[in-house]
């Protein structure tokens, strides 16, 4: 034990001074005894961290490029928001689908929920009168099909984890019930991708009444407690 | 989850009053975990510690969770996943990453004779993280081939877990009645240079018990009276002393002071149980005396552990998270609610914490295996300093945690026993050194 005649403290440590003032303790050093805290480790710089802050980089410069571009040579119409949408889209892939460590159903669900956004704008800001529609008339639909076989597939090899994945197919689902909604009013004018994303769900949703009526009672409880 | 049920896959709790505030105001920075700390007598076995943990987790299904997000509130929820101890690293109170932890919102870690549990305070507050360390460092003693018996003071395996264990006690004793808010000043706060990289630095001194109670006895106070006004004074000699005049020193000094409800309610719960008591004083005079801050500290310690006063605190935050639109607002959004009221409201109000977690029980039979325990408080950017004390038969520790690289208070503060002849004995992490 060393000791400090400043302080008048006894100090348990191999270290050359006192920690309250600063000055150099008297006593020898038991180097035999390890010091009772341990010592700094530097952060590991991981490959991770790095790809993280390459693709923030990229994004940034890519995003301001296209909008220099555009703007130097402006017509009137910002055609420049739909690549740096798709970049925006790559970047939210990379960071939350790849290198975030989230659920995967999760990962899937807001993907799909974030890419149904972007091409429903691209698809009323950007598209010719005649053409207009298709995100809402094949996109929306035909997504949400893909989703909801993509995390049912989750559930039945994982089965362990299935409660997890649960309220994500949930959400989906709900989610599907809503273009059958829009054919009836006529915002979609075709109906088949529509109404096959409704099959699929309508009989998911079955499924998990019937299969899993606890599991599934159970998480609505949990996750919309007030 | 019924009484005395095994614990299953289904199991999921919601979070108590204090425990809902914590994840939506908590950063790398602002950690809120805290750290409880056993020095055995021998080498910690990391095998046998792994399945001493293993062995109380099986008793504390509350403890096997993990924090998941709904809608309105966030909630622990069963983890299936297998929980790790690991060697002790140079961070104190760091942030505790689901990621690398499974899940679980504790750690265990081991160091030589150390087993540090280090607890975010979601999942509860230091009682209940004594009830666990105990059990665990029972099983640990029990699978080493000592014989010690738990004398019905730890929870072991032998009786199961029951509701009383899990319930929000804050709703059991609040009175709907009595939560008037009283609006606060703003407190004086200890500036310093940030620690780099967010570490924290601990310097802990043990003393005497004896010594310590027979002190503050001279002074006709309870100990954690006495050391209140003791931090207060020094906080007054070493900041703000011969400065009074300043504006910024016209803020009260105010020390946040913990409170173990379990001991003033009939209450079994291991979650969030515990209140505060505050002492607070202007300091813009030149001839303050520690005598005068202590009969002041005393008053508002017989004041705020009125139970009146107790309730009417509990009942405040109870109303709170009972507030309708607050409960209907959606938690992305509840979130910033949440995180700017507990600025203004808790962060600021407060100068340092200092919780004393008095004395430590053991039963008989294990006290020969223990050396010391002691607790620690994480350090943030407005309360720079905290201070966390226990006491283990005869070694009372008070341990300091900071976020600034000065340590002009721990030193006039431990330098205040060695003038009296106290012994003390220092240890430190030498963060200074990183």
């Amino acid at each position: 034990m060393k000791y400090c005649d400043k302080c008048h403290v006894e100090v348990r440590t191999n270290q050359p001074y006192c920690p309250l003032c600063h000055q150099v303790l008297k006593g020898e050093s038991e180097l035999a005894r390890m010091e009772v805290y341990p010592e700094y480790v530097p952060p590991i710089r991981t490959v991770r961290t790095l790809t993280k802050k390459a693709v923030l980089f990229v994004t940034v410069v890519s995003i301001i490029t296209l909008l220099i571009v555009n703007l130097t040579d402006f017509d009137g119409r910002l055609w420049s928001l739909i690549p740096i949408g798709a970049i925006l889209y790559v970047f939210v892939i990379i960071r939350l689908g790849i290198l975030s460590r989230h659920n995967i159903a999760f990962k899937l669900a807001i993907l799909t929920t974030i890419l149904i956004a972007i091409l429903n704008v691209i698809d009323q800001e950007y598209t010719a009168e005649a053409y207009r529609g298709w995100a809402l008339d094949y996109v929306t639909p035909l997504s949400l099909l893909a989703c909801n076989i993509a995390i049912s597939v989750i559930i039945l090899i994982k089965r362990i984890n299935y409660r997890d994945y649960l309220f994500y197919l949930l959400t989906i689902v709900v989610f599907s019930l809503v273009p059958p909604v829009l054919c009836l009013f006529d915002v979609i004018r075709i109906d088949w991708p529509s109404l096959a994303a409704f099959g699929l769900a309508g009989g998911i949703l079955l499924g998990i009444i019937f299969f899993f009526p606890k599991s599934i009672k159970a998480e609505i409880k949990k996750r919309f407690h007030l | 989850m019924a009484h005395g049920k095994v614990p299953s896959a289904n199991d999921w709790f919601r979070l108590d009053n204090a425990a809902k505030i914590f994840p939506a105001i908590s950063t790398e920075r602002e950690t809120n975990t805290f750290r409880v700390q056993i020095e055995m007598t021998e080498d910690v076995d990391k095998d046998f510690l792994q399945l001493a943990v293993d062995a109380a987790l099986e008793r504390y299904p509350m403890f096997k969770v993990r924090l998941k997000s709904g809608l309105f509130w966030n909630y622990l929820d069963y983890n299936q996943r297998p929980f790790t101890v690991r060697p002790l690293t140079h961070k104190v109170c760091g942030p505790l990453d689901p990621r690398d932890n499974n899940g679980y919102l504790f750690q265990i870690y081991y160091r030589a004779r150390l087993i540090v549990l280090e607890m975010f305070h979601s999942l509860a507050d230091g009682g209940g993280a004594f009830a666990l360390i105990k059990t665990i460092v029972y099983e640990y003693l029990t699978l080493k081939g000592c014989r010690v018996t738990p004398d019905n003071m730890i929870l072991t395996r032998d009786s199961l877990p029951t509701k009383e264990e899990y319930e929000d006690s804050n709703l059991t004793y609040y009175d709907p009645q009595n939560h008037r808010h009283v609006k606060e000043e703003r407190a004086f706060l200890v500036k310093g240079t940030p620690i780099e990289d967010g570490n924290i630095g601990l310097i802990s001194g043990t003393i005497s018990t004896a010594e310590m109670i027979a002190l503050a006895r001279n002074h006709q106070a309870s100990v954690t009276e006495y050391l209140t006004a003791l931090l207060m004074y020094i906080i007054y000699l070493t900041q703000i002393k011969y400065r009074e005049h300043l504006k910024e020193n016209q803020k009260p000094v105010k020390i946040f002071v913990p409170v173990n409800l379990r001991k003033h309610f009939p209450s079994n719960t291991l979650r969030n149980f515990a209140n505060f008591v505050k002492s607070g004083m202007v300091m813009n005079r030149a001839d303050i005396t520690f005598d005068e801050i202590l009969e002041e500290t005393k008053k508002q310690f017989a004041f705020g552990l009125q139970p009146k006063e107790l309730i009417r605190k509990m009942s405040e935050n109870v109303s709170f998270e009972k507030n309708f639109f607050l409960r209907i607002t959606p938690y992305f959004l509840k979130k910033f609610a949440l995180r700017i009221g507990y600025k203004k409201m808790g962060l600021l109000l407060n100068t340092l914490s200092f919780s004393n977690l008095g004395k430590i029980d053991f039963p008989e039979s294990m006290e020969p295996y223990i050396d010391n325990v002691s607790v620690a408080v994480y350090s943030g950017r407005f309360n720079t300093i905290n201070i966390g004390t226990s006491s283990f038969r005869d070694k009372f520790r008070i341990t300091f945690t900071r976020s600034i690289v000065e340590t002009t208070i721990e030193r006039e503060f431990f330098r205040h026993f060695t003038e009296k002849g106290i012994h003390v004995t220092i240890e430190s992490n030498y963060v200074e050194e990183y």
